[in-house]
């Protein structure tokens, strides 16, 4: 600490000072416009007005290509036909390609993603359709798609399993299988080093609805809890559901007292250990990984590791607005943070 | 840049030599023309933004951070998020969140920061370049009024001024000292200000650590030592030529002491006002002892050349201010506006005029001891005048 004294090395001897320290001094002597002039979206104040709170403003989504917004009720069902062992076909087409992200306001982060969006589109199926995803590697690196469920091993999208393990820049894969068992899972590219390709934007939510469906709700969300690493340390420097940080602190999302609400939330952040939702004045019921229709837990607060995902079920008592959050509030303050706007 | 108004008389200038001299210019201006218009088939783009920020400091009020930064990179940069412990926050950039390179800014940040608590600042460009600062240690940082300002005048009074005029009281006590013990005393005064210079260097070079690369801390050293070395060493040897008597050369090596060390305060004033003033150091009593003990040496390091002669009171107490006050404005100076870059400057001035002042008593001493051999003196003194530095060196460490 005291590196800039050599022959006065001091000692912090702790309070005995010669000074005291003085009053408050107005900071009047500058101008206070917060002039940013090569992103006008680079403002300082957001939608809502959050005082002095952590936040950033909103990025350029028009320029990124997706909104988080639109990919909250995004989900995917692709293109629908019937084989003729009357078993539903699913076909998707999923390219995997290089783009600059604007994660924050001012700073642009060069991603790798599925179809240009970060997350990925959320597939969702019936358990038992046949899915049939033409995968194109239309980015720079080897990529490609493994997801979790039940296929074969050369579905397996993971190096060394043969073509569909590792697809070069210009190739592509089909990946075909049955959609099971029921429940929330999630897809990634599974090139190593694995943790980069992840981290970097390749991943999404991977929904297989019962035969007999869920309970209907008034609203279904999907959630993907994750982070970006702009600088390279191993180490997240922002972190958020479905991509941006502070979207949804920025742009609440508006729900009806009374109205139910199904959240698909999952988690792929890398380098952190745990990653929590956290409901703010509600309780929710959760299933684990989707997998049973029997709620495992009624509470607030759920921790899950990475490629853990869970149902979230609730509805609100009271209008008003209720935010919501990693509980490892570090994450928070650096972008994991919502809020709902429960309308009368 | 290279104007040269060289005289035609002495030296045959002609326009043939002027334009001779001229010809290497105009083709160096070609090469660059060359190099701007083509980029000489190298390629110059970097492959990776370079970009370097520096917060030249940071002041503290209620809730409020403010950081003075400058663009200390070979490109412009952009300043696009401030994460303070962990939580991205809110800012304001005064005049620009763009910089050019060495332009400066003011960020200005609403936290709610705790008293005594540590903070954690990051600063990313939009490349996505992580700058960090941290403060050790949060307080309002204090602002150039009276009370503050009596604060620093007192560091440097405790540093400088009251430490080496103890010192110049030894000298009725050494006036009747034999004539191997006054030399004894001069050896023990070279010990000294060698310590003190390879000290001063090496501060010098740990400061120079802190300098932003673009104002090359290690070659302002080189400028600082070598120049003010000649600059002493061309003076007193005008003084020496006047023809004046030994004890009036005596008595302005003593000056010429005090210059050095005084400046050599001057340096160390600076580094304690700009550690305190961002809380990395509280002066303590026992700290304040030290420094006492310790400067005294210095004191008795300027009388040492005037022990024989009477020095008039009026030179002693212009002996005393000049070796000691400047402290009190480097810890101004240190307190308010703290800058690695001037405090490198400022000590490696030190060093230069200490060395030089080493100089002259090694040639005073030698004049002394060209009769008889008293090497074991010198020896011995030089010695103990280092020791003296290290021991006392032992209770501010």
């Amino acid at each position: 600490m005291s590196s800039k004294l050599s022959r006065r090395d001091f000692f912090k001897l702790g309070g005995l000072g010669v000074l005291t320290a003085t009053g408050i001094a107005a900071l009047n002597n500058k101008t206070t416009s917060a002039k940013h002039d090569h992103h006008s979206s680079l403002a300082i104040q957001t939608p809502m007005d959050h005082g002095d709170l952590p936040g950033t403003g909103d990025v350029d989504h028009e320029k990124n290509g997706f909104n988080p917004g639109e990919i909250l009720t995004d989900f995917d069902y692709g293109t629908v036909s019937t084989l003729p062992n009357g078993q539903t076909l699913r076909e998707y087409e999923i390219v995997a390609i290089n783009k600059n992200i604007e994660v924050v306001p001012g700073i642009e982060f060069a991603a790798w993603t599925y179809n240009g969006r970060i997350p990925g589109p959320t597939i969702r199926a019936t358990e038992g359709d046949r899915i049939r995803i033409r995968f194109v590697n239309g980015s720079s690196h080897p990529h490609s798609m493994h997801f979790h469920g039940f296929h074969s091993g050369e579905m397996d999208g993971v190096p060394g399993t043969g073509p569909g393990g590792m697809v070069h820049p210009g190739e592509e894969f089909i990946y075909e299988f049955d959609a099971e068992p029921f429940g929330l899972h999630l897809y990634h590219c599974h090139v190593f080093p694995l943790a980069r390709h992840i981290a970097k934007g390749l991943y999404g939510a991977f929904i297989i609805d019962p035969k007999e469906g869920r309970p209907p709700v008034d609203t279904e969300m999907v959630m993907v809890m994750s982070g970006f690493d702009i600088d390279f340390d191993d180490g997240n420097d922002f972190y958020a559901v479905n991509a941006i940080p502070f979207y949804y602190q920025n742009h609440p999302i508006q729900i009806h007292v009374g109205e139910t609400v199904r959240i698909y939330l999952v988690n792929i952040l890398e380098f952190d250990f745990v990653n929590s939702f956290h409901l703010h004045a509600n309780f929710f019921q959760y299933y684990p990984t989707g997998t049973s229709l029997i709620p495992s837990e009624f509470t607030d607060t759920i921790v899950q590791g990475q490629a853990q995902r869970g149902i979230l079920e609730f509805s609100y008592k009271y209008p008003g607005m209720y935010m919501f959050h990693a509980h490892v509030t570090e994450f928070a303050e650096l972008g994991w943070n919502g809020m709902f706007e429960v309308l009368p | 840049m290279t104007e040269q108004t060289p005289s035609t008389k002495n030296n045959g200038f002609t326009l043939r030599t002027f334009a001779l001299f001229l010809l290497p210019i105009i083709l160096l201006a070609g090469v660059i023309a060359l190099f701007l218009n083509t980029g000489g088939g190298l390629n110059l783009e970097s492959p990776v933004p370079i970009e370097e920020l520096t917060v030249e400091r940071y002041r503290l009020e209620r809730d409020v951070f403010e950081l003075q930064v400058r663009n200390t990179g070979p490109q412009e940069l952009t300043i696009a998020q401030v994460i303070i412990n962990d939580s991205i926050m809110p800012f304001e950039v005064t005049p620009d969140a763009t910089l050019p390179r060495l332009g400066k800014a003011y960020i200005t940040i609403k936290y709610s920061w705790t008293g005594g608590e540590a903070y954690a600042v990051r600063i990313f460009t939009s490349n996505s370049v992580p700058i960090d600062l941290e403060i050790p240690v949060a307080f309002v940082t204090p602002q150039p009024d009276s009370k503050t300002f009596w604060g620093f005048t007192l560091i440097g009074l405790y540093v400088g001024v009251i430490p080496i005029f103890l010192g110049i009281f030894w000298l009725p006590a050494l006036r009747n000292l034999g004539k191997r013990w006054m030399l004894f005393l001069m050896a023990v005064t070279a010990g000294l200000l060698l310590f003190l210079g390879f000290d001063t260097i090496a501060e010098a070079f740990e400061q120079a650590a802190e300098v932003p690369g673009v104002f090359q801390g290690i070659g302002l050293i080189g400028i600082g030592v070598v120049s003010t070395f000649l600059i002493l060493d061309a003076v007193s040897k005008r003084q020496a030529q006047t023809g004046r008597d030994e004890a009036s050369k005596r008595l302005s090596l003593a000056f010429t002491i005090a210059i050095g060390i005084g400046i050599h305060n001057l340096g160390e004033g600076l580094a304690i006002g700009a550690a305190y003033s961002i809380g990395e150091i509280s002066l303590g009593t026992f700290l304040v002892v030290g420094f006492i003990i310790q400067n005294i040496t210095e004191g008795l390091g300027i009388i040492a050349p005037v022990l024989r002669d009477r020095p008039t009171l009026k030179a002693l107490a212009l002996m005393g201010l000049i070796g000691g006050a400047p402290a009190i404005i480097g810890a101004w100076i240190g307190g308010y506006a703290p800058s690695p870059t001037l405090a490198v400057l400022f000590l490696s001035i030190g060093a230069g005029a200490i060395f030089q002042v080493v100089y002259e008593i090694a040639k005073l001493i030698q004049r002394d001891t060209t009769k008889e051999s008293m090497s074991g003196t010198v020896f011995s003194g030089v010695l103990v005048g280092m020791m003296m530095l290290w021991v006392t060196g032992l209770l501010i460490k």
